[in-house]
């Protein structure tokens, strides 16, 4: 299979995405009689799906990992296909499959949902090239690429207050961090005379002098990776945007767009930054990195677990994942034998996360979608009428508390003895005191659907309403998180191999 | 240290494997008759909690290793609990599955602190293999030894520790008690599991582990000395109970008690042998005691029956067959494994003074045995019926009849599996297949076989008159004599058609008898005495564990609300937290890193 193709086609998986949004925009604008929920879901699904196929068959022909002659690089550099960024771009792609099936029943009566369906292809685009990218550049002008549209899929409901108030502070929030990640790629460029990674990272080697001017440009890189992982302190938009956001944008952004922030990070503090040039040239952004996570699963888990909403309280729980997933660069260390397994292990447990929390924001979907409201209280009973979905609900909260049987359990425990293996075992300690915690508020869900009483007798009248493909979004999300249990050997082995090749 | 979970299987785990499936699925026949036949409500809880408790045996009994064991053991006691208390809404049943519950704990405590210990001092758990447990203790090699204390009193203390499981689980003095009052589940439910299957798994961990115990003269010695005592104890307290199923239920403690004397005495095989047929015959006679209850609706009282031998012919002559056997009498099932459990503590109790005395009390006990076994046959099935009900029982159908006859069956001829005596007798070679079985001679497990244990056991034989054929009829003469005697006098006395109550001319006797010797008091006296320990443990437990707790999730949910505030919902206030956050991070980092120098 060793270059079989002409290179370029590497990027068949971003191209896939990106074409399928322009001819969604391109059928909505020349024909807009033609357009219609279904058949614009229908071509979204099958664009997102073909992504995916091309994303799995890359990995498994083995496309640019090191077996196979290392990283295929495209653009004068500027561009670079690793088994990493296919991995993230399998996340992507399977949330935004996800994420559109349900969109179908959520805007089954608005009056033009073609525009989510395209906004949605351009942002899983911008991710999938974030993933690729291999040049601060292009990190930058795919950062936005993800943001812009993703600020108007926060205020899609335009009718809808809180919905265009989320989207306008998730914009201003947005604005001074990429004004923050941009001052900060500048830094770096006036100190390193490079925006390729490797390039900044041979420079950084050597920097002496310049540490300083180079050491902040790195922490607002920092900044602009925690804006997009919705990390503490750039966390602020995330609470009110899921609030705010239609239920499948909500899942969208805290599944697939905070992967898209951590891959970012992931290649840009191994090819860029990389942590033993980084710590000899006495910037610690290591040490900057383990505050963040500290702090943010910390933040994320208390926060959750007083909240009213559901919806809300799965906000703050992504804060808190973003948290654990942020140890898979806050445990590197200089010659650190686990390096790899820990990071391996960060990005097994987003793509695990990318189906339980994009499962459990489909079923606030459907919540949102029956009109039963919105607190915990509002949740009672739930399983009387619809089992199958409160179920699955039920997986992805003890999934995402790490409990087992379930595949977040694995990733969760992975990354802890990632971490303990990597000299960090007091953040592994944080993260699982943080666990317990978060088992508090997640299995409030569950009680309130399965042993609770409904208010009223009549408050569950409204499920006689049938979302089919919501709930096949959901039970798909359910399955593939069970799934992912037995399956968990090759995903873990595919990431850790992928993240090994880094270092 | 590593714990792992696995399967065993090897000759003896088969052997029980049998055991468990083959009279798991006689009950859940007999159980359609009992349960559903009789109209009962809650049969789902019902076969679930069947169901649970047959897989969780089956677990133990495959279990390689003795954390793994303890965890089906105590599942097989969580299901044990949950059926005795089956009918949930009558004051009995509740209190009785408390009381099973607590006692058998009781001993569970010592087990688990035995299973500590054993991981504490060998580093590994394991039953099989050369890094197993038993391989490691042979050897000498230990990972731990407090004190310095002599391998052998540690190997004993961890020996006792493991015991008091066994001795809770298997029912055996002074942690009996909870036995009887097991009686209050459903008929079905004692057959399975407080009489062939759940009492065994005490007795069947001693033959798990028994190369462990081997290696601890002390311990067998107890182990020998407790069975013996309880063998004769629970079948004196047999003799004077007027309900059938009690009867059944202190023969089920003295039959244990048998296993114990033959294991302690260096009988592997013996007690193994016994394990068999006594599952066989004692879930015959529980079903058959469940047949007559049907029959009797749900009276138990035997002075209320009588004369059932006509009306029930099948129940008859299979609970006929399993007495036989439970009175050792030639040639049913019970006869062999109960003589070769003497025999084996005969040869070997010269010299060891509890051996010798468990060896008594046993012998003893055959008598006894046989004497309450047909006190129980002829009051309920002979003589002239006694009450309006016994005239006219209610009848059974196949489903009850049919686990009958096939146990009824086993119970005549499972004493073909291990024919020693003939063997030693007539000279007639390759008679004893389970012998042969349990040394692997057909295959199994290096280190696991009865030739290893005896060869690394205490005990030598030593036969008293005549050689070995000498002992073998002049054992078997005495224990037969002694049965018979006992169910001459049980013919005697109850044999007639209008028996009579003869408790009375047992004097004082009868009071301590009639009443368990007090042990039920004693307990209870025991339990208020230690009650001042037990409510300083609630208010640690309470004060000092729950105040954690809830101070935890006090504190959670206090820290939770502060944080919560932090999000005010003026995006002004966020881009100010956010910048300063910043500038704090790269002043760390900076100040650190020394970039401002």
């Amino acid at each position: 299979m060793v270059n079989v193709l002409p290179p370029v086609t590497a990027l068949l998986p971003v191209l896939l995405l990106g074409v399928t949004g322009l001819a969604l925009l391109l059928v909505d604008t020349v024909s807009p009689d033609a357009r219609s929920n279904t058949s614009m879901a229908v071509v979204s699904a099958l664009g997102a799906l073909a992504s995916l196929a091309a994303t799995v068959w890359f990995v498994v022909s083995g496309t640019g990992s090191v077996d196979t002659g290392g990283a295929i690089t495209l653009f004068a550099d500027a561009i670079e296909v690793d088994t990493m960024a296919l991995f993230f771009t399998a996340i992507f792609a399977s949330v935004t499959s996800l994420v559109v099936v349900a969109a179908h029943d959520y805007f089954h009566d608005h009056a033009n949902p073609a525009a989510f369906y395209s906004l949605l292809m351009f942002a899983a685009t911008g991710m999938a090239l974030l993933a690729v990218a291999n040049s601060l550049a292009v990190v930058f002008v795919a950062l936005e690429m993800v943001s812009l549209p993703s600020y108007v899929l926060v205020a899609f409901l335009k009718q809808n207050r809180g919905s265009v108030e989320a989207g306008l502070k998730y914009f201003l929030v947005g604005a001074l961090s990429s004004a923050i990640f941009l001052f900060g790629i500048s830094l770096v460029y006036a100190a390193t005379g490079s925006l390729l990674f490797g390039d900044v990272a041979e420079a950084v080697g050597s920097i002496d002098s310049l540490a300083g001017v180079t050491g902040i440009g790195i922490v607002m890189i920092v900044g602009g990776v925690a804006f997009k992982t919705a990390s503490v302190p750039f966390h602020f938009w995330a609470p009110e945007a899921y609030e705010g956001a239609p239920a499948p944008a909500s899942a969208f952004l805290s599944s697939a767009s905070k992967a898209a922030g951590f891959v970012v990070a992931f290649q840009l503090f191994t090819e860029a930054f990389p942590v033993g040039a980084s710590l000899a040239a006495d910037i610690n952004w290591v040490f900057a990195f383990g505050i963040l996570a500290a702090v943010t699963m910390t933040l994320g888990n208390f926060a959750a677990a007083v909240q009213e909403e559901v919806k809300r309280m799965l906000a703050y729980s992504s804060i808190g994942h973003a948290g654990y997933a942020l140890i898979g660069v806050a445990a590197l260390s200089q010659d650190g034998g686990a390096n790899g397994a820990v990071m391996g292990a960060a990005m097994a447990h987003l793509l695990v996360y990318g189906f339980m929390n994009t499962g459990a924001f489909l079923f606030v979907a459907m919540a949102e979608r029956w009109g039963v409201g919105r607190t915990f209280e509002d949740y009672a009973g739930l399983a009387r009428r619809a089992p199958v979905a409160s179920t699955a609900m039920a997986v992805f909260m003890f999934s995402l508390a790490g409990l087992p049987p379930f595949a977040g359990f694995f990733s969760k425990y992975f990354l802890f003895m990632g971490a303990i293996d990597n000299g960090f075992l007091w953040l592994a300690g944080v993260g699982a005191v943080n666990s317990v915690v978060s088992l508090y508020y997640y299995s409030r869900v569950v009680k309130a659907l399965f042993l609770d009483d409904p208010a009223t007798p009549s408050a569950l009248d409204a499920l006689d309403v049938r979302p089919t493909a919501l709930y096949a979004a959901v039970v798909f999300a359910a399955v593939a998180t069970v799934l992912l249990l037995p399956g968990f050997g090759p995903v873990i082995e595919t990431a850790q191999a992928a993240a090994s090749a880094l270092f | 240290m590593e714990l792992t979970f696995g399967i065993l299987v090897d000759p003896l785990s088969a052997l029980m494997l049998v055991i468990v499936t083959l009279i798991a699925l006689l009950v859940h026949v007999f159980s359609l008759g009992y349960m559903n036949d009789e109209g009962e409500t809650g049969l789902p809880r019902y076969y679930a909690g069947l169901g649970l408790f047959t897989a969780s045996m089956l677990g133990f009994v495959v279990a390689d290793n003795l954390l793994m064991a303890f965890m089906f053991f105590e599942l097989v006691g969580l299901c044990s609990y949950l059926l005795i208390g089956f009918h949930f809404r009558e004051p009995g049943p509740p209190s009785a599955a408390k009381k099973a519950f607590l006692v058998t704990r009781f001993g569970d405590y010592f087990f688990l602190v035995g299973v500590v210990a054993v991981f504490a001092t060998f580093g590994t758990a394991q039953f099989a293999g050369p890094e197993s447990f038993p391989a490691l203790a042979e050897a000498g090699e230990v990972v731990w030894t407090p004190g310095g204390l002599a391998l052998d009193t540690r190997f004993t203390i961890v020996g006792l520790l493991v015991l008091g499981g066994v001795v809770g689980k298997s029912a055996q003095f002074p942690l009996h008690t909870w036995l009887p009052d097991a009686m209050e589940g459903p008929t079905p439910v004692s057959a399975l599991i407080h009489a062939a299957t759940m009492v065994a798994a005490g007795v069947y961990l001693v033959a798990r582990m028994y190369g462990f115990y081997a290696l601890s003269p002390t311990a067998l010695a107890v182990i020998a000395f407790v069975g013996g005592f309880t063998a004769l104890f629970a079948a004196t307290m047999g003799v004077v109970k007027d309900e059938l199923k009690q009867v059944l239920a202190y023969s089920t403690i003295s039959q244990y008690g048998y296993m114990m004397l033959a294991l302690g005495a260096g009988g592997y095989v013996a007690a193994v042998f016994h394990l068999t047929t006594h599952a066989f015959f004692k879930a015959l006679l529980f079903l058959g005691a469940g047949s007559v209850i049907i029959a009797m609706h749900h009276n138990e009282d035997m002075w209320d029956m009588g004369g059932l031998k006509d009306k029930l012919p099948v129940t008859y002559y299979t609970f006929l067959a399993g007495s036989l056997a439970l009175a050792g009498i030639f040639p049913f099932a019970g006869f062999w494994s109960k003589d070769e459990v003497l025999y084996e503590a005969l040869v070997h109790a010269p010299g060891e003074p509890l051996l010798f005395g468990g060896y008594l009390m046993g012998l003893l006990a055959v008598p006894v045995t046989a004497f309450y076994t047909f006190r129980m046959v002829f009051l309920t099935f002979h003589g002239e019926p006694r009450t309006e009900t016994a005239r006219d029982p209610e009848s059974v159908r196949w489903n009850v009849k049919g686990p009958l006859t096939v146990l009824g069956a086993l119970a005549v001829v499972t004493g073909v599996i291990n024919m020693v005596p003939v063997q030693k007798v007539l000279g007639i070679e390759g008679i004893d297949l389970l012998h042969r079985w349990l040394d692997n001679e057909w295959s199994g497990i290096e280190g696991l076989s009865s030739h290893h244990y005896a060869d690394i056991g205490p005990y030598s034989s030593q036969y008293l008159v005549g050689g070995e054929v000498g002992t073998v009829l002049a054992g078997a003469a005495v224990s037969l004599g002694l049965a018979l005697a006992g169910l001459g006098l049980a013919w005697r006395l109850y044999g007639v058609p209008s028996p009579t109550e003869h408790t009375a001319k047992l004097g004082g006797i009868k009071d301590v008898l009639y009443n368990n010797y007090y042990l039920d008091e004693l307990q209870v006296w025991l339990a208020y005495r230690t009650e001042d320990v037990a409510g300083v443990a609630d208010t640690f437990d309470q004060g000092i564990v729950d105040g954690v707790v809830n101070g935890v999730s006090s504190v959670s949910l206090f820290g939770g609300s502060r944080v919560r505030r932090i999000q005010t919902g003026v995006v002004s206030q966020y881009a100010a937290l956010l910048t300063l956050g910043l500038v704090a991070l790269i002043l760390v980092l900076g100040v650190t890193g020394g970039w401002f120098l």
